[in-house]
């Protein structure tokens, strides 16, 4: 099956004193993945992701989205399949009511009135806007300005979701909430992608993660494999959830992957195991 | 969009002019855009301005300069293309030659050549001003002079907010751009622009909590920590200051055989050459800022 | 501690900010701070968490208008009749954005903004500024522009503003919440060592629970306004039930040794291990 992003040797140099953003990296990426981009600020994430959406084109190597070349499209073009969610939702949201804002991206699109109201109303269920519906988007509070923010890019129905550093500023119960909706998500069929600094997120899920540092992929692979990289987590500053570390520290000696715990969850199932084992 | 920005700000260097007080520098501005508006006569406007490219070469600026200048010379250029046909002079005027509807007037290329460079010099000698004095040590010396600290800070955080927002709104176009908006044209307004302005007004907001918290705003006595030392030197050239400028200003006024507009005859084939120059100078200017936007 | 004589004492405090919000921000406010302690703020967005924090140097009831009732005295000063200029000595404020809280061209200069305010001398301006980039680690940058750093640093820069002023409070609404993970790891070392090596009482509101639960004295859990618990990080993540209620997270370890309980997998007596080191102490031969 042809891989929906496909990044073949990409370098990016910023013209701007000369700065190499991304170095040689190469990727496939699958519909239907949910993946977690990592990396301290600076190390290429965001260059990465934004050669999907047409914010960037290629300095060297080429990038292919859903089999077709990005370099001669322009980010209107490429919006239909690909939707960028902004860490600020201030960044996107300037109409006067949620309703408005979530027809701003399907309009633009030239898609038929009735088509788009579908799609709001679909994108108002989706994410639990009900209440909200006729309200000014900066009279409703962070947390929930961050939901329509992501259901303004919902209407557009891309294939595939970059979503910023979705949980960062968020409670505990709005961080919960958006981990099922990203879940939900690639439940409908969409290839997510997050750029985050969340543990819980990139534990919980996402099932592969690209760790970038300095300009290069150093590493893909699943939560359980990156999280138990001693090299990788020291060199990028990443500490993996406290429940991992525990694992890691009481099973010092006899480390299979399988033992690697990403949650309270495993970390119960892998006691209630070696319970039995004693017994 | 970035792209076409030029920032006019200081151009690190250590030039005798760059270890001078501001002060100084400020009167000789002042008192050059004195001067440049008492007179029209061309040698006395063309002397100005060229002292001022001498000292653009001499502080080592020329870079910056040049940078900025083929943005405003060929814009200044349409001043003696309108001039030549319709002069910002008393009437009578002296037709020189006529083509079709339009009559180039000897009172109009006088005109439009000493407007042009009385905006050169001016421009010129306030360019050396602020690209070789740090902002912060104008801004203090203007409250060594008793402008008033909270004014102050306002000129410090607008000038730090241009380019912030600048870049703010490039974020939003891109953000708005990913979601099929076309990039130019009336639509394209109040997406880009809403965003860029609440989020102005929250940082204003927070900033002020911020300032607050951190004593801004005291009453009583305030103190500068940015230390900007007047040398002799800068004494001498602040008296200098007063009197060079001043007495030609006075001289200038005072000195009627100063006014050339009828004395200096423009040869008909002079006068179209240098209409046409400036014309097709600007048209060339125009035709290159078009293409430079299309590409942003 | 109990007998020592509290420095920030709020006595019944009440706020509405008025307009449309019909409920109070927070709630008959009843709380006591003693000198060096290193206090979290733990509750969901609108628990009432900011809002506690501006009453501390008196932005509110002084620069933000609504209604006010209860005392905030903050060592002897009743903040509802100080300035909050004056309050500037006592209580150093750091907020969630790092870029909106800054305004100079320089990094000596921004640190230097509150000292002139205050009429300090060109030497005492210098020698502070040198001092408090030492604290945070930024020598060197002090002729950067303040918006060219990272958020990490520009947090850190924001720190050292506030010491200029010589407080004893410090003052961090969720400073962390912006910035990538060496900027966090950088402000939570800056908070903890200023907090240990100088005595500083820290009052961080954060959502980072297991970095909360290590360094924090005290954890105070705000709900709708009102504080809920208030006691050390042992002592306040053992009630599971209400945190799980309230919608907050626990450390995780915690969250841990309260299943086993619950699944009779093993029989962990309270207080939970709260921190990665206790726990991997109590839990040693679990597995």
């Amino acid at each position: 099956m042809e891989p929906l992003i496909k990044v073949e040797n990409l370098w990016h140099i910023y013209p701007v004193g000369n700065v190499t953003a991304l170095r040689d990296v190469s990727l496939n990426i699958n519909r239907g993945e949910l993946i977690g981009v990592i990396g301290q600020n600076g190390s290429g994430k965001t260059t990465l992701v934004k050669h999907f959406v047409g914010l960037l084109k290629p300095t060297r190597g080429k990038v292919y989205i859903d089999g077709e070349d990005t370099a001669p499209l322009k980010v209107q073009q490429l919006a239909a399949k690909v939707g960028y969610v902004y860490q600020n939702p201030n960044h996107q949201l300037f109409a006067r009511t949620v309703k408005a804002e979530l027809e701003f991206g399907p309009t633009n699109l030239g898609l038929p009135e009735d088509e788009v109201a579908e799609r709001v109303e679909q994108a108002i269920e989706f994410f639990g806007l009900e209440d909200l519906r006729d309200l000014h988007p900066y009279r409703i509070g962070f947390p929930l300005r961050k939901l329509v923010g992501m259901a303004s890019i919902y209407t557009m129905k891309p294939d595939i979701f970059i979503l910023d550093e979705p949980t960062t500023g968020q409670d505990n119960i709005t961080t919960r909430k958006v981990y099922h909706l990203i879940e939900k998500l690639r439940d409908e069929g969409a290839t997510v992608l997050c750029v985050a600094h969340d543990m819980i997120l990139l534990a919980e899920v996402v099932e592969r993660m690209l760790v970038l540092r300095d300009s290069e992929l150093i590493m893909d692979g699943t939560p359980r494999q990156v999280f138990s990289n001693h090299e990788v987590m020291a060199s990028t500053h990443i500490t993996p959830p406290q429940i991992t570390i525990l694992s890691l520290r009481l099973r010092k000696d006899q480390q299979t992957l399988d033992d690697v715990v990403l949650s309270v969850d495993e970390m119960i199932e892998l006691t209630k195991q070696s319970n039995t084992g004693k017994k | 969009m970035q792209g076409i920005v030029i920032p006019i700000t200081m151009v690190p260097g250590n030039s005798t002019i760059h270890r001078m007080n501001p002060l100084p520098k400020l009167l000789w501005t002042l008192g050059i855009l004195a001067l440049s508006f008492s007179t029209r006569n061309i040698a006395v406007l063309g002397v100005a301005c060229l002292i001022g490219l001498l000292l653009v070469f001499y502080s080592g600026i020329t870079k910056a300069y040049v940078r900025v200048a083929m943005i405003l010379f060929p814009i200044s250029l349409t001043l003696i293309t309108l001039q030549s046909i319709a002069p910002a002079f008393p009437r009578p005027w002296t037709a020189i030659v006529g083509f079709g509807p339009f009559t180039i007037y000897q009172e109009g290329i006088y005109s439009g050549i000493s407007l042009l460079l009385r905006i050169m010099a001016m421009t010129t000698w306030a360019m050396v001003t602020i690209m070789t004095s740090h902002p912060s040590d104008i801004f203090t010396s203007l409250k060594k002079i008793g402008m008033p600290y909270v004014l102050n800070f306002i000129f410090v955080m607008t000038l730090q907010l241009i380019p912030i927002l600048q870049s703010e709104f490039g974020i939003v176009l891109n953000a708005q751009k990913s979601r099929a908006m076309k990039g130019s044209g009336f639509g394209a307004i109040l997406p880009s622009m809403v965003p860029v302005f609440v989020g102005a007004i929250e940082r204003v907001q927070q900033l002020s909590i911020s300032l607050e918290s951190r004593a801004f705003g005291s009453s009583g006595k305030k103190t500068s920590f940015r230390q900007v030392r007047m040398a002799f030197s800068d004494y001498v050239a602040l008296f200098l200051g007063f009197l060079v400028p001043g007495a030609a200003t006075y001289w200038v006024i005072v000195d009627k055989s100063l006014d050339w507009s009828h004395s200096m005859v423009f040869s008909p084939a002079f006068s179209i050459t240098l209409v046409l120059g400036a014309t097709i100078g600007f048209l060339v200017f125009v035709f290159f800022a078009i293409r430079a936007a299309l590409s942003a | 501690m109990s007998d020592k004589k509290p420095i920030i004492e709020f006595r019944g405090v009440t706020f509405w900010y008025g307009g449309a919000n019909d409920k109070p921000a927070i709630k008959n406010i009843n709380l006591k701070i003693h000198e060096g302690e290193y206090v979290a703020l733990l509750g969901l967005n609108g628990a009432g968490k900011t809002t506690l924090q501006l009453c501390i140097n008196g932005v509110i009831p002084n620069s933000i208008m609504g209604e006010f009732e209860g005392e905030v005295i903050v060592y002897g000063n009743d903040t509802y009749d100080t300035p909050v200029r004056e309050m500037a000595k006592f209580v150093g404020m750091v907020f969630d954005n790092p870029e909106f809280q800054l305004s100079q061209m320089s990094v000596a200069e921004e640190i230097a903004l509150g000292m002139e305010s205050l009429g300090f001398s060109y030497d005492e301006m210098t020698k502070t500024i040198t001092e408090v980039l030492e604290i945070v680690g930024l020598r060197g940058l002090e002729d950067r522009s303040p918006f060219g750093l990272s958020g990490g640093q520009q947090q850190r820069l924001s720190i050292a503003s506030a010491l200029a002023m010589r407080p004893k409070i410090l003052v961090m609404d969720e400073p962390t919440s912006n910035v990538d993970p060496i900027g966090k790891e950088e402000i939570f070392a800056v908070a903890e060592q200023l907090n240990r090596e100088k005595n500083m009482t820290v009052i961080m509101a954060e959502h980072e629970v297991e970095v909360m639960a290590a360094y924090a004295d005290i954890v105070v859990v705000m709900h709708e306004g009102e504080i809920l618990l208030n006691g050390t990080p042992e002592e306040v993540f053992s009630n599971v039930d209400l945190i799980h209620k309230l919608g907050l997270r626990m450390p995780q370890v915690t969250e841990y040794a309260h299943r086993l309980n619950q699944l009779n997998l093993a029989s962990i007596e309270k207080p939970y291990p709260v921190t990665l080191d206790s726990a991997v102490e109590r839990f040693k031969d679990i597995l």
